[in-house]
């Protein structure tokens, strides 16, 4: 298919077997030199076609759920008749206590104006195909409601909305279309009317994991699942996460000299820091610099070795409330049970938005805890002049990668920075940047998702806005032999950053390292005598 | 889920060819899990490095962290990436019959 074959929205319906789009690496959106070579772009993983075969995949060229195909009519109008029954759900006060007002309102007035098109990063890196719109799936789904949901849809729906049919194909791939959008809602925040069209993709997630069990197994099953069943999503159980926070703390001590015993379940701490568990697996130095900087500002702070609570993560966040309720609760119980001040939430983007903003509608009464993000408790820290920094340790180019869900999405925006431009001399911003910045591509859980050729797609298109904006800043110093860092304070983030440098071998070709803010801020410690960056690419 | 055949050694692998039933590794299993990683032949330092990886699991019932994989083997990262190219967690923990890492790592 070229682009000159427009995709209409009712064609969505039409011809099960077939793709409902095709991407063709020559229509991507091109990247700086040196990996503006069509040619060059690294090739897609192949789908054996009895995979294809197998589970939905009439979409595009890769598949997110891979969600086995019905083997009768009967099972695909069972599937239908649930989905459209998780729709009315959803438009009711009693089904959807977290977002029904906005829905209603985006349900509602839409203008069309396709002004939110040109926002959205994977739209433009995909060359504009018409599918991956966030007009698309919502106008989708408003033909559906206005068609089979209200009353004397029948008649007058497809003559005020345009006309939709609710068949087993369009429900097969609104199903993988609703992983193809990372919910960063740059659209939502340019709509010149407040219409949210990443929230209808996130209520589209939410009636098939609630209404049909259907998720993305990396974020449910593997996901949240398994750490309200084991503690953590990583598979780490209060042994093990014990064990390797005191491996942590011995190699702070080698690389620091300060000697950092990590406290576990103090009651009556300040501070409960919750961190991604990622972190503590991947990227062990973020977590111990931030023991670091807590000693050494001397805060009281507690880990809590409760199941839930050492993991910071709440996938539900993108997929299904009922999730999301349970992992904030266990987070609050657990600070309600140490006596703790506050909880601060270590650099995790979604883990941020989910325990403070959402979770704010669950925490009632003494679970309602204050919370508190990382950066404005490091910036209280930085500035209160109880520990000495050096800033011209921090002598490279650094630019600073915004996490929607911690940004746009919350409003945090000035803390990091004010640290950024006073511990590193070289800071700069990329364009755009703060509430306007890009997502990474790795959000709403896709920088753990994997299967298929799906890490192609979320790497050359879902990621390919952030890599040109990264360089981009970077353009003055392209070369390897100039050492840059890319401080990005959110592990999911870093997922997916780390993904796409190893892809297009960035750290290789333009020497572009990623990290935390907390790495930086101990690299400028005159009490941290050898360079705590180390400068090695994992 | 599929099934993966080389030699003799026959097993449930997920699309990204890690095993489902981690319990039927043994080391036949283990060179064979290798050649998909473009590593025909198990050197000592393979072997090594692999042993650590299945006790680790065995012991803990995940994969350790890699900076811990490095200090107690002795290898630096960069040695473990020229000993399986997919690196720590794709190569290393797939042949040694670990389940795919899962939550943000």
């Amino acid at each position: 298919m070229t682009m000159a074959d427009k995709v209409k929205v009712k064609d969505i319906s039409k011809h099960p077997e077939r793709q409902l789009t095709h991407i063709d690496p020559q229509d991507l959106m091109p990247l700086p030199p040196p990996y503006d070579k069509v040619d060059e772009e690294p090739k897609w993983k192949a789908i054996k076609q009895e995979q294809k075969d197998a589970v939905v995949s009439n979409l595009d060229d890769t598949i997110a759920l891979g969600f086995p195909k019905p083997k009768t009519k009967e099972e695909e109008d069972e599937l239908v008749r649930k989905f459209l029954s998780g729709l009315e759900k959803l438009l009711t006060r009693e089904n959807n206590w977290t977002f029904l007002q906005p829905l209603l309102l985006s349900l509602e007035h839409c203008a069309k104006c396709q002004t939110c098109n040109d926002a959205c990063p994977i739209y433009e890196a995909s060359g504009h195909n018409d599918v991956y719109r966030p007009t698309y799936r919502s106008e989708v789904w408003r033909r559906i409601v206005a068609k089979y949901i209200k009353p004397g849809g029948k008649f007058f729906g497809a003559f005020k909305q345009g006309d939709i049919e609710l068949n087993w194909t369009t429900v097969s791939r609104l199903m993988e279309l609703s992983y193809r959008c990372t919910l960063c809602r740059r659209c939502a925040q340019t709509c010149p009317i407040g219409v949210d069209n990443g929230l209808i993709t996130h209520e589209l997630r939410k009636v098939f994991s609630q209404e049909m069990g259907i998720a993305a197994k990396e974020i449910h099953e593997k996901g949240s699942v398994q750490q309200l069943k084991v503690g953590s999503s990583t598979g780490m159980t209060p042994l093990v996460v014990k064990d390797n926070i005191e491996f942590i703390d011995e190699d702070m001590f080698d690389k620091t000299g300060i000697k950092i015993e990590t406290p576990w379940d103090k009651e009556g701490a300040d501070v409960l820091l919750i961190h991604n568990a990622g972190e503590i697996l991947a990227w062990p130095e973020n977590p111990g610099a931030f023991a670091v900087i807590l000693e050494a500002a001397g805060i009281s702070w507690t880990l809590s070795s409760d199941v839930v609570a050492y993991d910071g993560i709440n996938y539900g966040l993108w997929y299904d409330d009922f999730q999301l309720a349970r992992v904030a609760i266990k987070h609050a119980e657990a600070a309600k049970k140490l006596k703790v001040k506050k909880i601060v939430i270590g650099e995790c983007g979604h883990a941020h938005k989910a325990l403070t903003v959402i979770a704010d509608r669950v925490l009632q009464g003494d679970l309602n805890v204050r919370r508190e993000s990382a950066m404005t408790l490091l910036e209280d820290i930085v500035f209160s002049g109880k520990i000495k920094f050096d800033p011209s340790k921090n002598d490279f180019p650094v630019t600073l990668h915004d996490p929607c869900n911690m940004v746009r999405l919350m409003g945090i925006v000035e803390p990091q920075r004010r640290i950024l431009r006073y511990l590193a001399p070289q800071f700069r911003e990329m364009t755009p940047h703060g509430v306007d910045n890009y997502c990474c591509g790795g959000g709403s859980g896709f920088a753990i998702m994997s299967p298929f050729n799906f890490q192609d797609w979320r790497l050359s298109i879902s990621g390919r806005k952030k890599l040109k904006q990264v360089l981009d800043a970077f353009a003055d110093c392209p070369g390897p032999e100039i050492k840059k860092y890319l401080c990005a304070p959110c592990s999911n983030c870093k997922g997916q950053l780390r993904d796409l440098f190893q892809y297009y071998n960035v750290w290789e070709k333009s020497g572009i390292l990623y990290g935390g803010l907390v790495e930086l801020i101990v690299n400028a410690m005159v009490d941290v005598k050898e360079p705590f960056i180390e400068w090695e690419f994992h | 889920m599929a099934i993966f055949e080389h030699g003799a050694v026959k097993i449930e692998v997920d699309e990204d060819g890690f095993m489902q039933e981690p319990e039927q590794w043994n080391e036949a299993v283990a060179k064979a899990l290798a050649t998909t990683e473009g590593v025909d032949n198990l050197t000592d330092e393979h072997w090594k490095l692999v042993h650590y990886l299945r006790e680790y699991y065995l012991k803990f019932g995940i994969a350790p962290m890699i900076r811990k994989l490095c200090k107690e083997t002795g290898f630096p990262l960069k040695k473990v990436y020229e000993l399986f190219p997919s690196g720590p967690a794709k190569g290393a923990c797939k042949v040694a019959g670990l389940a795919k890492p899962t939550g943000c790592v």
